[in-house]
């Protein structure tokens, strides 16, 4: 062993506890850590060696020999990414032998690589090219063995071709070991060997996701981006956050000319690390989409008209203002978005309340996640996800239950499919359909729809049962137990089977499972929250984690999908009725009052509507004038046509848009949005962590960023804001709010108080609460709520069939900006539902064949797609096609205990389209 | 390939083999070696089955058998006709040993005639030099090979192979 050397420049802050071993690297005596390779050590110590197949977040595999240095002990040549570095070694990177070796396998490279530079579109960004100029290589010298390769791939957003390939594998890791696809590997060997699909197939005939992963890591031109015309070297790469789910994943905007003529994934170390999906890589590009709005709009006699900013700030001021005064401010509302930064929903809800003078405030997020918030607030006093997405990779046992990550959330999705390949961790599945991760549960559960409390409870009846109770967690850090155990009675295993068609032993084996894995976390979305009833299914949950002692715990945890990518900062900024900034209780005189001081003007102490509450009221005409921000209620909400009877009979609706939706449709006056790449700001991820938007390219024709058009409407209201930038919002926000990510949120870099607690209770060995209210709970114990579950209504005679709702990778959202998007439009044109074939064959329905479907409220038409997905009885739809509403089908059916409207599920009949 | 040259019986029989060996990465070559001794082949529809048995991705299956050329995922004859390409049997003739057995058989290197008897491979060298030229018909060694002896080997097959053929 090397001694430790003191004066050594590149010793880790943590070297203290383990040995450093120094080499001489070029003359230059370099310490690292053990296990660290040459390259590594080099690549820290500033030392350039050039590689092809190395990446840092990719196993290392030496395939490309160009990162080759000389052990000048041995005078053998080592390829420095897999040859660690061992004490005493003496490396030389630049050595004769070394460069006439890295030219000549670099020549060979070339010499069957097409002589095709001038017109290949990865252009500067090869990194074969740049090595070979590097290395003083012009003509290549070597008799050329051209590797003859046709592009076939029909898809709209990548190309291969293999001609050009160099066979680094860095595709093929990053299939297998980042997203953990797997649709590619090496096939044949030799001069044949190609990275390809199984059976050699076109890409979209694969199981290729089209995540871009390996288009971005590729260093050649073998995999690229599919572009109609050569768009050249990027000019800047800017740094921001996906504007999609709510993983707050970190992407790359490449611009030239202001345009985003690429997106890559990020370079920040979040938890996508280097990859992204198919809405990441290849969705953006809804931002240059010709539907934009370019300026405001008004409505005239004869329908919508272009106006001046001008003129449509003092539409929108002086309307609002005529409403306030004539019937007070309970007469307006204002929906935020859970699409928008937290910058801009803090202002808008400033906006509503010390402006507008009302409470009548929500955001979309209702829809999708109130249950998750009051579900874990009422038994964790925690409202969000309690930890974070690389602590799952960390778990040894992770039950997912209502929830398609791999559509959903992908940065999810690879996380767990991670952990079960890489880490040997046990997933286990409950969902009706099969969804992609159930090729990697080692146990699936499939409940009937709407079961799902029962099934939790079942588990839970499983475990205090057999005496697999956290016994010393559950007494310290619990409440309410007794009541709880009390309420499981009835649920025993055959019961439950009764209830959800599980059958009794995949039950009982669930439970086992559950609770004796020693670190088991929790996953869960839609499939619980959107379901009458989610409220209670999130505390079922939250009940099994406590019971398990699974909270606080790395590994451990309870993780809340959030649909859109700002759903969980919309909250966190006061965007809920009767919550301000952080949630401050509005019925909280003191907290009121800060609030009131700092902005000076009087809040509304009365607690105002939820979203679905506001759309009734307008229908009894109680609000009168609406203001609605990157929101989408015609599609998001449940029964379409009563939410366009709500804003027909406003008096006043503003809509604030990137689109002409089918909400902005029936505005009075449209305010043109900017797109996520035209602003600053930051969205916070599900995990509860701030990412930041950075502004890439300056918006279209006359639109603005919605903070800067919110403090033009609140100035024409002669209330104008102290706020310069969006930074300056950030800083009142920590300052206000009190919430632990933003106050330590410092730009891009940031120290997570919350995971540093996390590590103080793993350190201190209790099995505490880490992450949350420093090691305790809120109130000191968490309570076991008990639920009781409810069945879901029988189903009628006329409508047989449930259809389920959920996401596809390809769309999302409403689809109002997936569907301008020209590639995933194109590679996913049309709604399908899914049935089974039994189903099928019975309705005499064939594959490609156009269907109507009619539930007790309404009809949607689309095209059936035979599926093995689903069990019989069920079909499935995506929701994200705007045109085919899905929500038009769905009765409001609300949550009791959130307000929220069930938008999972509701039964149908399927009607053959006549003449068909 | 076709699909209608495995059989229901088969793809059961690669089932049974494949669960013995559940879990197991390392046992992927002595299985699909297994499968190939069972069945004659490995075929394409079990590369997914014996994926999932082992916690595998079927592209990392597909790329391990098409990486051995003793691993093959077509039908073969059932007898391997392997024709020495090695010096000592070049020397001695191999060239016009490897002509005529492909003139007798109707077929080139690594194919199979149609009744599925015989498949022809060419090898670097099998090992027994002194008898060169040497060819192996199903795993007999045949030595000192002539025209004579090459005719005499493939005549029957020859023979019925033309009688097969519509007049």
């Amino acid at each position: 062993m090397g001694r430790p050397t003191a004066a050594c420049p590149i010793v880790k802050e943590d070297a203290g506890l383990q040995p450093t071993i120094t080499i001489t690297l070029d003359g230059r005596e370099v310490s690292g850590q053990p296990g660290m390779t040459v390259l590594e050590l080099a690549e820290e110590s500033g030392v350039d060696i050039p590689t092809l197949c190395h990446h840092p977040r990719l196993p290392s595999m030496g395939a490309c020999r160009v990162c080759l240095v000389e052990d000048e002990r041995s005078g053998s040549l080592v390829a420095s990414c897999v040859a660690p570095i061992a004490p005493g070694m003496v490396i030389n990177t630049l050595s004769d032998k070394v460069l006439e070796s890295r030219r000549t396998i670099v020549k060979l490279m070339l010499a069957s690589h097409p002589d095709a530079c001038l017109v290949c579109n990865k252009g500067n960004r090869c990194q074969l090219r740049k090595i070979a100029s590097d290395l003083d290589i012009g003509a290549v010298d070597l008799q050329r063995i051209p590797q003859l390769a046709s592009i076939v791939e029909a898809n709209p957003f990548l190309e291969r071709d293999l001609s050009k390939c160099i066979l680094c594998a860095r595709c093929i890791r990053a299939c297998q070991d980042l997203v953990v696809e797997g649709a590619i590997d090496y096939f044949r060997r030799g001069f044949t060997t190609v990275p390809t699909t199984l059976g050699d197939l076109p890409l979209e005939e694969s199981e290729c996701s089209f995540c871009g992963t390996c288009v971005a890591l590729c260093p050649t031109g073998a995999l690229m981006e599919k572009e109609g015309a050569y768009r050249g070297t990027a000019q800047t790469v800017v740094q921001t956050t996906c504007p999609y789910c709510g993983c707050g994943c970190s992407m790359g905007l490449e611009v030239k000319d202001n345009r985003v003529v690429r997106v890559v994934p990020g370079k920040e170390d979040t938890p996508n690390t280097g990859t992204l999906c198919i809405r990441g890589s290849y969705g953006c590009d809804f931002v240059h989409s010709p539907e934009r709005l370019f300026t405001p709009w008004a409505r005239r006699d004869s329908g919508l008209e272009e106006v001046s900013w001008d003129e449509a700030l003092h539409i929108v001021a002086s309307r609002f203002k005529r409403i306030k005064d004539e019937y007070g401010g309970d007469s307006l509302a204002v929906l935020g978005s859970s699409r928008c930064t937290n910058e801009e929903n803090y202002l808008l809800q400033r906006l509503a309340r010390s402006v507008l003078g009302t409470d009548n405030i929500d955001n979309g997020g209702r829809l999708y996640n109130a249950a998750s918030r009051v579900g874990l607030g009422s038994t964790l006093g925690f409202s969000g996800t309690t930890n974070h997405l690389s602590d799952l990779e960390q778990s040894d046992l992770i039950f997912v239950v209502g929830a398609d990550p791999g559509s959903s959330a992908p940065a999810v999705g690879y996380a767990i499919k991670r952990a079960v390949k890489q880490r040997g961790a046990t997933l286990l599945l409950a969902d009706p359909r099969r969804i992609g991760l159930a090729l990697f549960a080692h146990l699936w559960l499939r409940p009937t729809v709407g079961t799902d409390v029962a099934l939790l409870n079942g588990l839970a009846r499983v475990i205090t049962e057999e005496g697999l109770v956290d016994e010393e967690f559950v007494g310290r850090r619990t409440d309410n137990l007794s009541a709880y155990v009390e309420s499981l009675k009835e649920y025993t295993p055959d019961r439950v089977e009764g209830a959800t068609g599980v059958p009794a032993l995949e039950i009982t084996t669930a439970g086992r499972l559950y609770a004796r894995a020693s670190r088991a976390a929790i996953v869960f979305g839609t499939g619980i929250t959107q379901h009458r009833g989610g409220t209670d299914g999130v505390r079922a949950l939250a009940n099994l984690a406590l019971l398990t002692g699974n909270i606080g715990r790395r590994g451990g945890g309870v993780y809340a999908l959030q649909r859109e990518n700002n759903g969980q900062g919309a909250c966190d900024m006061g965007m809920l009725p009767g919550f301000l900034p952080g949630y401050h209780s509005l019925a909280d005189a003191t907290a009121r009052r800060q609030f009131e001081e700092r902005w000076g003007a009087d809040l509304p102490a009365r607690p105002g509507l939820t979203a679905l509450e506001i759309m009734q009221q307008a229908q009894e005409r109680n609000i009168r004038g609406m203001y609605i921000v990157g929101e989408n209620p015609m599609v998001s909400f449940p029964d379409s046509s009563l939410i366009g009877k709500s804003l027909a009979s406003l008096e006043f609706l503003v809509v604030q848009d990137m689109f002409l939706t089918e909400t902005a449709r029936q505005a009075d006056v449209v305010l043109p949005a900017a797109s996520f790449a035209e602003r600053d700001g930051t969205f916070t991820s599900f995990e509860g962590t701030v990412r930041k938007v950075q502004k890439a390219i300056d918006p279209p024709g006359e639109s603005l960023p919605d903070w800067e058009i919110v403090l033009r409407v609140a100035e024409r209201m002669g209330a104008p804001m102290p706020y310069s930038s969006a930074q300056d919002v950030l800083d009142e926000i920590a300052d206000c709010c009190r919430l632990p990510a933003y106050s330590s949120y410092e730009g891009v870099d940031q120290v997570d108080p919350e995971a540093r607690s996390l590590d103080r209770a793993e350190s201190t060995a209790s099995r505490g609460v880490g992450r949350m209210h420093g090691g305790q709970f809120a109130e000191g114990f968490a309570r076991f709520c008990p639920v009781e579950y409810v069945p879901p209504a029988r189903a009628q005679r006329e409508y047989p069939l449930t259809l389920l709702g959920g996401a596809i990778p390809e769309h999302f959202g409403t689809g109002s900006r997936s569907s301008r998007s020209p590639r995933l439009q194109r590679f996913c044109p049309e709604p399908f539902v899914e049935i089974c074939e039994a189903d099928a064959r019975e309705l005499s329905i064939t594959e490609g064949e156009k269907v109507n479907l009619v539930s007790a409220i309404g009809r949607a038409s689309s095209v059936v797609k035979v599926s093995g997905s689903v069990p019989e009885g069920l079909l499935f739809m995506p929701v994200s096609f705007p045109g085919t509403s899905f929500s038009g089908l769905l009765p409001i059916v609300t949550d009791p205990g959130t307000g929220a409207p069930s938008l999972k599920a509701c039964s149908v009949r399927v009607e053959k389209e006549p003449g068909m | 390939m076709d699909d209608a040259t495995i059989t229901g019986a088969d793809l059961a029989h690669i089932q049974g083999i494949v669960s013995r060996h559940s879990g197991q990465k390392w046992a992927m070559i002595p299985l699909l070696q297994e499968i190939q001794n069972e069945v004659g082949f490995i075929p394409p529809q079990s590369i997914s089955i014996i994926a999932r048995s082992l916690g595998l991705f079927p592209s990392q299956v597909q790329g391990v058998i098409s990486f051995y050329t003793q691993l093959y995922t077509e039908p073969r004859g059932r007898k391997i006709v392997r024709v020495c390409r090695g010096t000592a049997c070049h020397v001695r003739g191999g060239k016009t040993i490897l002509k005529l057995v492909k003139q007798h058989l109707g077929i080139e290197e690594g194919e199979t005639t149609p009744d599925m008897e015989y498949t022809l491979e060419t090898v670097a060298c099998i090992g027994v030099c002194a008898l060169a030229p040497n060819i192996v018909v199903a795993d007999q060694v045949y030595g000192h090979m002539n025209p004579r002896k090459t005719e005499a080997l493939f005549r029957d097959h020859e023979q019925r192979e033309r009688y097969a053929e519509p007049p």
